[in-house]
């Protein structure tokens, strides 16, 4: 329907003032062109869709993820009475839309159109609220996901088992395998096995919606393979047991190695990020006018009692590694240091090659990138720390 | 005025809704207000009227309660007590105004399938999709099928409500986007004044329940008290309606007074009123009587020629025109038919002349085929322009008439023959019919089989005709059409041109302009040069009555 788009079309301009405010430096790949392109692009950009039953948490959740807003303010959140766009394009290195929408409404009446809503969507997120009844919530994740998947079936769907702070953890997982058992069974029994859902378990009061979040990022960078590889022959080399590749502003992990993550690690290096981003806002901002309290000087090293050190590089404006590793492997720290540059060097490369392909070949570039810049890489000469 | 207003609220369970609309239904015109396309739908008013028959005529809004017990089509189940103006079963309003026969009636919807349709659409619209700068205020939206839309958005506190706060729109909805529009200063005002008047009720409310208890401090500490259940026993309580929050338990009452009033104010601070240029000066001319039009002097056509003989002896041929009315000559039955006979170079010709105001003179052997003659070409003419004699026996000037008939032989005057503009048509009967040069022998089948035809003309037709002229010849020359509606494209045509000659004639007498002006206004006008003998020969056409009655009249309103 029409009307839907006029929100757009209003946040396009709103997000084309935010552009003009920024230097140019700020902008990656596609951005750092002009004006023109990013019109063009901004309804091409991956679109993820919140939605879910009224008080389920959907805009709670994008204010805390995007928006830094404090979980107790979450509770003052008034009720979303239309499809809030919210583009996550400029302010960090993801680029997305985050489209929240009021849970009392039937998007699926034809007074709208629901192909312009769901045609082009990357991933659903459908919010369930676990301290409530989720029954109902069940019933219509059903209709949502068979309906958006008649329209769009290359819509990833993911299930947020929401609110979970007041459950106990055997109450966790026991809810978690009751809304999976029910949910697929649904399924099934409409003859749509073929549709995957995946299921979180999250919480605005800890890290796990960021977590979560990460996951259904993630999977809209086409990148992160390459940058997968990257880090896992970073950590290789220079004695790193866990690295991420942070989005500094959402706190988002948009890639890491392929060893398992655990919970407390990445909330740790959140909580560094949280450390460097206020030390930086009360003692590191000298010069006039630039505000932003990350910068390429941006680096820091905590030491943990237990013998672990977490370190953290900034690799561009938006992005930030950081390690954990052992306090033994940190003795040779110029090493790990040097090896970081060559990592730097080829997440530049990964992102001056998506510059060029200009979506066209994009698969077939991708490929010869990632064999290109692991080539590259062990060029540029990453020492091994255990020799 | 033709429109619905509806208050619309933003339920938290529901999502938009209608909760209380207010419509105006017309006694004259039975179907429901906002329906052009006519279905039949009972007449609230003319029931209630004639049921509640009230002494009070002039205070015409006096609010009524009556047993309008179809309120809410919806069922009550699919309503909580914050989306719903009216108890299930409870009636709505109604306000009888008997001077203009409307009834304004407020219920929680409208109970025209179609009219709820538009008007739940228009609320999903101004509550769920449309922005407004800085979240309250009006907006307006709409397109041809569902109607346009005058949106009001405001907020009204609520402490008990999600973000403190609950939204609420008016909206004013018509199918007449200028009339709307143009309402909009006025509707406005009055929705602003209705709305401040709202927030101010429900923010005594809202500052009074948060004195007693705050409710963010209280919400915090609930929170953390015990994590994760802190709202639960907000899900189940029940949303709570406006009155409430406004603490005004007759407020559905008041805003029936008020959406009324605006209802009734609106459609008395515009009128509409169908604009129509001047008359047309064939249904004035025609008309021997007095035509009076919304002030519109008697208008007293010019002595017509043929009603107003001015010697006896035409009053004799008159006399004896109508006795020879069933004499035997041949007749003209249809312009085709004149044409056929003529052939069409010919009557290209005669048409051209005539349409210029040349004098066309005719001879023939019989009345009825002259009468039939000028009968036929008078089509084409406008109505004042035609002066005919019919049948004369001698020469008649031009000035007289451009119309003339005359019996075969008769001399035509020298100093015709030498200076002026005419053409001359003979028409010659078989019986006469002599080794003529100039004449063209009838072929067709017809009355005028055998016929012999020949064309005098002092005058030459240029090569580009009037543009009126080519539209004639194209019409005819489309065999596809009945006379009949060959007779109405021709009327057409000729009230087009008129009302060009018309806005000419203001023009010219309208003060000081130049040349340039002029050919600007042509131009407009889509007049070339070779329209120009034809206008200037139809301005005549405009009697002086009516002459002085274009004048006098303000352009706005001609």
């Amino acid at each position: 329907m029409s009307s839907l788009e006029e929100g757009s079309g209003f946040g396009g301009d709103e997000r084309y003032c935010v552009v003009g405010s920024f230097p140019q430096e700020f902008h990656y790949s596609q951005e750092g062109h002009n004006g023109e392109v990013k019109v063009s692009d901004s309804d091409a950009r991956p679109r993820i869709l919140l939605m879910g039953l009224r008080r389920s948490g959907k805009s709670s959740i994008q204010k805390v993820v995007f928006h830094k807003m404090s979980p107790n303010e979450t509770l003052f959140l008034e009720s979303t009475n239309k499809i809030v766009k919210d583009d996550i394009n400029n302010s960090s290195f993801v680029q997305f839309q985050i489209w929240d929408f009021p849970g009392q409404m039937d998007f699926f009446d034809p007074a709208f159109d629901s192909e312009m809503i769901f045609g082009t969507c990357e991933a659903l997120v459908y919010v369930i609220d676990a301290q409530d009844d989720y029954m109902d919530a069940l019933a219509k994740l059903h209709v949502t996901v068979s309906r958006a998947y008649k329209v769009n079936p290359n819509i990833k769907f993911k299930v947020f088992i929401h609110k979970v702070d007041g459950l106990s953890d055997d109450h966790k997982i026991e809810t978690q395998r009751d809304i999976h058992r029910r949910a697929n069974e649904d399924l099934a029994d409409a003859g749509l096995e073929c549709i995957h859902l995946s299921f979180y378990l999250t919480s605005i009061y800890d890290h796990s919606i960021f977590e979560a979040f990460s996951k259904v990022v993630q999977k809209l960078i086409p990148q992160l393979p390459t940058l997968e590889n990257l880090l896992n022959i970073l950590i290789s080399n220079s004695g790193i047991e866990k690295a991420f590749l942070f989005d500094v502003v959402s706190k988002i992990y948009i890639a890491t190695d392929s060893s398992p993550v655990d919970m407390q690690s990445y909330e740790l290096c959140c909580d560094m990020i949280d450390v460097v981003i206020d030390v930086s806002c009360i003692y590191g901002v000298e010069r006039e006018g630039d505000e932003s309290a990350y910068d390429s000087e941006s680096s820091s090293i905590i030491k943990l009692n237990n013998s672990t050190v977490l370190y953290l590089k900034e690799v561009n404006k938006f992005l930030a590694l950081v390690c954990l590793l052992r306090e033994d492997n940190f003795d040779r720290q110029g090493l790990i240091d040097y090896n970081f540059l060559c990592f730097k060097k080829a997440i530049e490369e990964v992102f001056a090659i998506r510059e060029k392909a200009n979506g066209v070949e994009r698969g077939a570039d991708y490929a010869a990138l990632t064999s290109d810049s692991l080539d590259n890489t062990q060029a540029n000469g990453l020492v091994a720390t255990k020799s | 005025m033709n429109a619905v207003i509806a208050l619309c609220h933003f339920c938290e369970i529901h999502g938009p809704r209608v909760l209380f609309c207010t419509q105006a239904h017309h006694a004259a015109e039975p179907q429901h207000v906002l329906d052009s396309k006519g279905e039949e739908y009972p007449s609230t008013f003319g029931h209630h009227f004639h049921k509640r028959p009230r002494s009070s005529t002039n205070e015409s809004l006096s609010s009524v309660s009556s047993d309008l017990t179809t309120c809410s089509s919806a069922s009550s189940t699919e309503h909580c007590e914050a989306c719903r103006s009216f108890q299930p079963g409870q009636p709505g309003f109604i306000s009888n105004d008997h001077e203009a026969k409307i009834s304004y009636i407020s219920s929680q919807n409208p109970e025209h399938p179609e009219l709820f349709t538009i008007i739940r659409q228009a609320c999903i619209r101004s509550l769920s999709c449309e922005n407004c700068q800085g979240r309250e205020g009006p907006i307006f939206f709409g397109e041809d099928y569902y109607g346009y839309t005058l949106s009001y958005m405001f907020i009204i506190k609520d402490t008990q409500a999600r973000g403190l706060q609950r939204g609420y729109s008016i909206i004013v909805v018509m199918m007449d986007k200028i009339y709307l529009l143009n309402s909009w200063p006025f509707l406005v005002k009055h929705m602003k004044s209705l709305i401040d008047e709202l927030k101010s009720k429900s923010n005594k409310v809202y500052e009074q329940e948060q004195t007693q208890r705050n409710q963010r401090a209280e919400r915090l500490h609930r929170e953390f008290l015990s994590p994760g259940d802190f709202y639960r026993g907000g899900v189940n309580k029940p949303f709570r309606a406006l009155v409430v929050l406004t603490g005004d338990a007759n407020l559905f009452k008041y805003l029936h007074m008020r959406f009324s009033w605006i209802l009734k104010a609106g459609g008395n601070r515009i009128t509409e009123k169908v604009l129509e240029g001047p008359p047309l000066e064939e249904a004035v001319d025609l008309d021997d009587e007095e035509v009076t039009e919304e002030g519109f002097i008697k208008v007293s056509t010019k002595p017509a020629v043929p009603s107003s003989p001015e010697n006896p002896s035409q009053s004799e041929g008159h006399q004896s025109e109508d006795e020879l009315e069933g004499d035997e000559g041949p007749v003209f039955s249809s312009l085709q038919h004149l044409r056929a006979v003529l052939g069409s170079l010919n009557f290209h010709d005669v048409a051209y002349n005539v349409l210029i105001g040349n004098q066309l003179i005719a001879r023939a052997d019989c009345k009825s085929t002259l009468k039939s003659l000028f009968k036929v070409l008078k089509v084409i003419l406008p109505a004042g322009c035609c002066r005919i004699i019919s049948h004369s026996p001698t020469y008649q000037a031009s000035w007289k008439c451009n119309f003339l008939g005359l019996s075969t032989g008769t001399e035509l005057p020298e100093h015709l023959i030498t200076s002026e503009v005419y053409l001359l048509l003979d028409v010659i009967s078989p019986v006469n019919l002599k080794q003529d040069s100039n004449r063209v022998v009838s072929r067709t089948a017809g009355p005028f089989k055998g016929h012999g035809i020949s064309i005098t003309s002092s005058s030459v037709v240029p090569d580009k005709v009037p543009t009126i002229l080519s539209r004639i010849v194209t019409t005819l020359n489309n065999s596809d059409l009945t006379p009949e509606i060959v007779v109405t494209v021709l009327t057409t045509l000729k009230e087009e041109w008129m009302n060009k000659v018309k806005l000419l004639f203001k023009f010219t007498r309208a003060g000081s302009h130049t040349d340039e002006d002029t050919e600007k206004l042509l131009k407009i006008l889509q007049a070339k040069v070779e329209d120009k003998p034809l206008l200037r020969f139809w301005i005549t056409a405009l009697s002086s009555q009516y002459r002085s009655h274009l004048l006098t009249s303000i352009m706005g309103t001609t």
